[in-house]
């Protein structure tokens, strides 16, 4: 007699399963749960990597510091020469005074050291923050060459060559990075489906009597499927709770004491954490239920 | 009906497990089959279940011929069969309720009915009291108990006992054979593998004698020699 079951009969198998398998059942959801935080680790690492790599990659800005000794009126015509020159986007002054005031902001419990600098004796000077249109390398020194024949100019500091070394360092330090993530996850896959393997071994007998009393391959895989849907679930939900919590933990260690790193915000990698941990949670968890399986329903 | 025609069966290492046997057991027969450590009588329990397939000859039982018989359709054949094992083979985390229930759930059996035979199954190997207890809290004959009972769940034709009496005591031991032969008044067929020359000799039923993978003697009545 050829009959189809409902799901609710395998769905009440497989918490049986589970229930009754406490202990396998726990170390699998463990196993499971801890190599899910370890890839969500590495992965959030190495997407914060890139956008901090990327940002200092995108610095295309030039720093033109005027001579000590110049007056309002000649600051003024530097700036209206520097804003004539091409491909210049936008420029923005910086006054000695601006200089002095985010030196002190920056130099926290040491601040005292500079309570004797007056505005009459600010020893900085005023300085120009240019950042330039999307140029290769040559003409960011042409650039640099036209800034330097105006008349007041005392220095210029360029990033260009730190942006582009960076840059070209990137895609490798990036692959690097892409392929221990690869390396992380096919072990713990081979982590995960051993521990499944484990914990199906454990049944090794409750499947010879389910075969000798007649129960086909299908019905008595699809409880363990379940299982493993549950398992692969269970470990996906908590493995998420503990990544949120230390994510949203460094999160705001970064705004409050690192502030030069960029730290992806959780709303942007929530979504990203929920797929991927559902989608590699539950396949491992069906994958080594099913094939764990396998060698015990050969005739 | 089982019939086994010129069966063999080969091992890769060069063991031959059955050399030539012809067998047949007709429909509500009782046999014991005997003989000692390595004549053949596990193989030919391993063939009757199909856990493994003869190397050369025929074995058709009821409408399954079982040399050709497809993978697909061998959970189909077994569900025909109540098999009850020396160690029991109970599921030990469901309870003797459920242990039985689960024999008749795998051939789909409806809810109700299923409520309404398991209890009446465990009543006739006197273990209704017990239904909620799970395996481990029963004695060895109340086990075997359950695993006849759990035999008897789909009302199969023929009943397949491999030393069912191996791992219980004496007096346990007759209550067992008992139920069997009870069983076999009811019309169905048992094929009892055996090595205990007591039980076969106090029986008296049909006795199919291995050595080294032969049959030596098939006789009614017989005895173990």
């Amino acid at each position: 007699m050829k009959r189809r079951y409902s799901t609710r009969f395998f769905l009440e198998q497989a918490f049986k399963g589970l229930t009754r398998n406490g202990v396998m059942s726990v170390a699998s959801i463990a196993v499971l749960m801890s190599c899910l935080i370890v890839l969500g680790i590495f992965s959030l690492l190495l997407l914060n990597i890139n956008v901090n790599l990327d940002k200092i990659a995108e610095l295309n800005e030039i720093m033109v510091y005027c001579e000590y000794e110049l007056t309002e009126d000649q600051i003024v015509e530097v700036e209206e020469k520097i804003k004539s020159l091409d491909n210049v986007g936008k420029v923005k002054r910086i006054t000695k005074a601006e200089a002095l005031q985010t030196m002190i902001d920056e130099s926290g419990e040491y601040a005292d050291l500079y309570s004797d600098i007056t505005p009459e004796n600010n020893p900085l000077c005023d300085s120009f923050e240019i950042i330039y249109e999307d140029m290769d390398g040559t003409s960011v020194y042409n650039l640099e060459s036209q800034l330097w024949e105006i008349e007041g100019v005392r220095k210029i500091n360029t990033v260009y060559k730190i942006a582009k070394t960076i840059d070209s360092l990137k895609s490798g330090v990036m692959l690097v990075f892409i392929w221990f993530l690869v390396i992380l996850f096919i072990v713990s896959i081979f982590v995960i489906i051993n521990t499944i393997k484990l914990a199906v071994y454990s049944r090794k007998s409750e499947i010879t009597v389910m075969r000798y009393v007649g129960a086909t391959n299908g019905f008595i895989t699809l409880p363990f499927l379940f299982e493993g849907v549950i398992i692969g679930g269970a470990a996906s939900a908590l493995a998420f709770a503990c990544q949120s919590y230390i994510y949203i933990y460094i999160e705001k260690m970064a705004a409050n004491e690192m502030q030069m790193i960029t730290v992806l915000p959780y709303t942007e990698v929530w979504p990203l954490l929920v797929l991927g941990f559902l989608a590699i949670g539950i396949l491992t968890g069906v994958i080594g239920s099913v094939a764990s399986l396998n060698k015990y329903l050969k005739y | 009906m089982i019939d086994f025609r010129n069966v063999k069966k080969f091992y890769s290492n060069g063991t031959v497990a059955l050399d030539g046997v012809d067998l047949h057991v007709d429909d509500g027969e009782f046999v014991f089959i005997v003989g000692h450590s390595g004549a053949g009588k596990s193989t030919m329990m391993k063939l009757l279940l199909r856990e493994e397939a003869a190397s050369s000859g025929t074995i058709t039982v009821g409408d399954y011929e079982l040399t050709n018989i497809k993978n697909k359709d061998i959970p189909y054949y077994r569900r025909n069969l109540g098999v009850v094992f020396q160690d029991f083979r109970l599921f030990p985390n469901k309870t003797v309720y459920e242990n039985v229930a689960f024999a008749m759930q795998v051939v789909g059996t409806p809810r109700a009915m299923i409520k309404r035979r398991v209890p009446a199954i465990l009543t006739t190997v006197n273990l209704a009291e017990k239904m909620k207890c799970f395996p481990r809290e029963l004695s060895g004959g109340e086990q075997q108990r359950v695993a006849l009972a759990r035999a008897l769940a789909n009302n199969p034709k023929m009943i397949i006992a491999d030393e069912p009496t191996g791992n219980i005591d004496p007096k346990m031991s007759i209550e067992i054979m008992n139920l069997l032969m009870k069983i076999n008044k009811l019309g169905k067929t048992v094929i009892v593998v055996t090595h205990e020359k007591n039980l076969v000799d106090y029986y008296k039923q049909r006795v199919v004698m291995l050595k080294e993978g032969r049959i030596i003697e098939d006789r009614v009545g017989g005895m173990f020699q």
